[in-house]
């Protein structure tokens, strides 16, 4: 081990390796340890902050002969952490790895070789800036919370490990695909491809925003929009309808107005303001979803849309993992579909579906365009040429048998001693409501595949279809309880870099040969899935 | 990559794929992880039961300062709160930490878990981003690992094997990144 706290004695032009010796970092990465602390104490005391303020106003915590003590304990122990953390962070660099080992309790050891990094981000925090001394991140595919950091070498360093990942990523991509040009690691996503060659795949007309905005919610855009100004606009509604005679107060506490009379008013309300979401929603798909046109230049797929302000969203063919067909009842009704382009995921976004930055999508299309999107982005795939082996009725018997008829009988038992019939006739129609979309979902489920493709189909009313290459699996999951396995059936779940696939209550065959098939075109073909 | 044009044509082939013939994830003779894992978590919850017990009894039975909001009332209630759920702790790892049992194979990782859910997983070393090895303060004492392997299936879809001998979780480990040095470049 080397206790040599100097990380860049490697003064070599162009070299990154540390050698087999494993290094400490600079000392002053004592400050970003202890930064990291204090930034990690005041984000979990956000929450206690409440119960704090009310406490010192009830009583005076200030006052009491623990509280500098304690504050003192808190600060010490915010140090003692960060010193900690120095002292059993070491790292190398050597055969083109990264290692670094860290913590005390908790050892880990990570090991992340260049050629898997997406991402290198060299950081100065301000406690940096007089020093010279940067942070380097390395992002892997993996998630935001997995990602690694050197966290205290030279500027120099930082900059040629980063050139040299680069490289090697460069490289390893070329290497892998054949001879194929491409720019080192991208950063953003950029169009930078010769316009000549751009060829529009899919245009949207306004009528298909209309019928967009009719299936899919979109009000959000709009109320999200409005909201600093909605205390002013409950005031402007009250007004109005002071002003023609119409006391809101006043009405609900009469008693001149008899259920019916009120059972009617909130009935054209309700109406009132469901017309109103549906106007809303369309005037929202019309803003984000203007002159929508999807272009295809080069290996790059480029969204261009927006009435206000034009948004271009550009993904690259390769980097799309799952194609998703999705249609909701009343999209069926029109016999239209989603088409969404998905591409790996980077950290946990809890994002709203229609808006997610990992999704390119195509809003509103006919069926037929559907299929040929698909074809587009995954070429030779045949979604709706494709016959569809059914789950197996186990599925239904499951869920009806074992999940909804259960809790269906002791609510039952429930309302029937407390005498609620009421709640009985809600609740049977609620089970049975509830057993027939269950059947429906049943009728839905299947799965098929080609020489190259996976196709998933489920749905409960509308249709919805899942496709992906089999070579970008990125992990194959079978999941069997003792009561599948004694009647040979079992669940699989594709994990794809997009998301995961799961289609349940198969035939055991079944599920093996869809994963061994996987697994085979994943590890023979040898491709990469970015 | 793209898959445009020629290249598409080329790379989308139509092999003949004989299934039966491909190796089966389901029918790997898989080994199981180190028993110490096994006994580790069960003594581990039978401490558990032993210390929580003790700090409850002696806020219980002790005599410097009132117990506030008479919560010597629920002391009962507690102690038997707590010896279900170390029982019930117990019992799991008695029964599924036998049930853990992993296989490497050449060109992937095979784990199996999961005591009424039976679990396989399978991931392709090819498809694997980066590895990890954590050791716990109880692990080291063990003398075991926890080997990570993280994919780009995202952080819900952590590939995990506990309770490795350390040797074997290094051997695991410098395989894969072997591995990856022969096939990746």
């Amino acid at each position: 081990m080397n206790h040599a706290s100097e990380p860049q004695n490697v003064d070599n032009p162009g070299e990154v390796n540390t050698g087999k010796h494993w290094r400490r970092l600079a000392p002053v990465a004592l400050l970003y340890f202890i930064a990291s602390n204090i930034k990690s104490t005041v984000q979990s005391a956000l929450y206690i902050i409440p119960a704090l303020a009310i406490s010192v106003q009830t009583t005076s915590v200030i006052d009491t002969q623990w509280f500098w003590p304690a504050v003192c304990a808190i600060i010490a122990l915010i140090v003692i952490s960060g010193i900690v953390s120095y002292l059993f962070y070491q790292f190398r660099v050597r055969n083109s790895h990264v290692e670094i080992r860290t913590g005390l309790f908790n050892r880990r050891h990570i090991n992340l070789p260049f050629w898997r990094i997406q991402n290198v981000k060299v950081e100065r925090p301000f406690y940096y800036r007089p020093t010279q001394f940067a942070v380097v991140v390395l992002d892997t595919a993996g998630s935001a919370k997995e990602e690694a950091k050197i966290v205290a070498v030279t500027q120099r360093y930082a900059n040629r490990l980063r050139a040299q990942i680069l490289n090697e990523r460069t490289e390893f991509l070329q290497n892998e695909e054949s001879a194929e040009a491409r720019e080192p690691v991208e950063d953003t996503e950029s169009v930078s491809q010769s316009p000549g060659q751009d060829t529009v795949i899919n245009r949207r007309s306004l009528s298909d925003l209309v019928i967009h905005g009719i299936t899919n919610n979109r009000v959000w855009i709009i109320l999200g929009a409005l909201a600093p100004f909605y205390d002013d606009l409950a005031g402007m509604v009250s007004d109005w309808l002071s002003r023609h005679g119409l006391q809101l107060e006043q009405l609900v506490g009469s008693s001149s107005v008899t259920w019916w009379q009120w059972g009617l008013y909130a009935f054209t309300i309700m109406m009132l303001i469901m017309a109103l979401m549906a106007l809303l929603s369309i005037g929202g798909s019309l803003l984000t979803y203007y002159g929508y046109t999807l272009t295809r230049s080069d290996d790059r797929y480029v969204r261009k849309s927006g009435l206000l302000s034009q948004q271009e969203v550009s993904m690259r063919q390769s980097r799309v993992q799952m194609v998703a067909v999705k249609q909701d009842w009343l999209d069926r009704v029109l016999k239209r579909a989603n088409v969404f382009f998905e591409q790996n995921k980077t950290g946990n976004q809890q994002n709203q579906e229609l808006m997610a930055p990992n999704k390119l999508l195509v809003p509103s299309v006919t069926l037929p365009e559907a299929g040929a999107l698909c074809e587009e982005v995954l070429p030779d795939s045949r979604l709706f040429s494709q016959t569809f082996s059914p789950v197996t009725p186990f599925y239904l018997a499951h869920h009806l048998l074992v999940r909804l008829f259960p809790v269906a009988v002791i609510v039952a038992l429930i309302l029937i001693l407390e005498q609620q019939w009421q709640a009985l006739s809600v609740a049977v129609t609620a089970a049975v409501v509830v057993s027939i979309a269950i059947w429906l979902r049943y009728k839905r489920w299947g799965v098929a595949r080609d020489d190259n493709y996976i196709y998933v189909r489920s749905g409960i009313i509308g249709e919805d279809f899942q496709v992906f290459p089999l070579y970008k699996v990125q992990q194959v999951v079978i999941k069997q309880s003792v009561m599948m396995k004694r009647r040979q059936l079992a669940s699989i779940k594709f994990v794809l870099a997009s998301g995961s696939v799961t289609v349940p209550f198969l035939k055991e065959v079944q599920v093996r040969q869809l994963a061994n098939l996987a697994l085979a075109d994943v590890e023979r073909s040898a491709r990469s899935w970015m | 990559m793209t898959e445009n044009d020629s290249s598409a044509v080329a790379a989308f082939e139509n092999r003949e794929v004989d299934v039966k013939t491909l190796p089966d994830m389901m029918a790997v003779s898989m080994q199981p992880i180190s028993p110490r894992y096994r006994w580790l978590n069960l003594t581990v919850a039978v401490a558990a039961v032993v210390i929580v017990s003790a700090i409850l009894s002696f806020f219980r039975y002790q005599s410097f300062m009132a117990v506030p909001f008479g919560l010597e009332r629920f002391y009962t209630m507690a102690i038997v709160v707590v010896c279900t759920l170390g029982a019930l702790s117990f019992i799991y790892h008695l029964l599924a930490d036998k049930k853990i049992k992993y296989c490497l194979r050449e060109q992937d990782l095979v784990m199996q878990h999961g005591l009424i859910f039976r679990k396989i997983a399978c991931q392709p070393i090819l498809r694997i981003q980066h590895i990890e090895l954590k050791r716990g303060p109880l692990d080291r004492v063990a003398d075991l690992a926890c080997l990570q392997v993280f994919s780009a299936g995202g952080a819900m879809h952590t590939f995990e094997i506990p309770g490795l001998r350390l040797t074997d979780a290094q051997k695991v480990r410098q395989y894969i990144l072997n591995h990856k040095e022969l096939d990746a470049k």
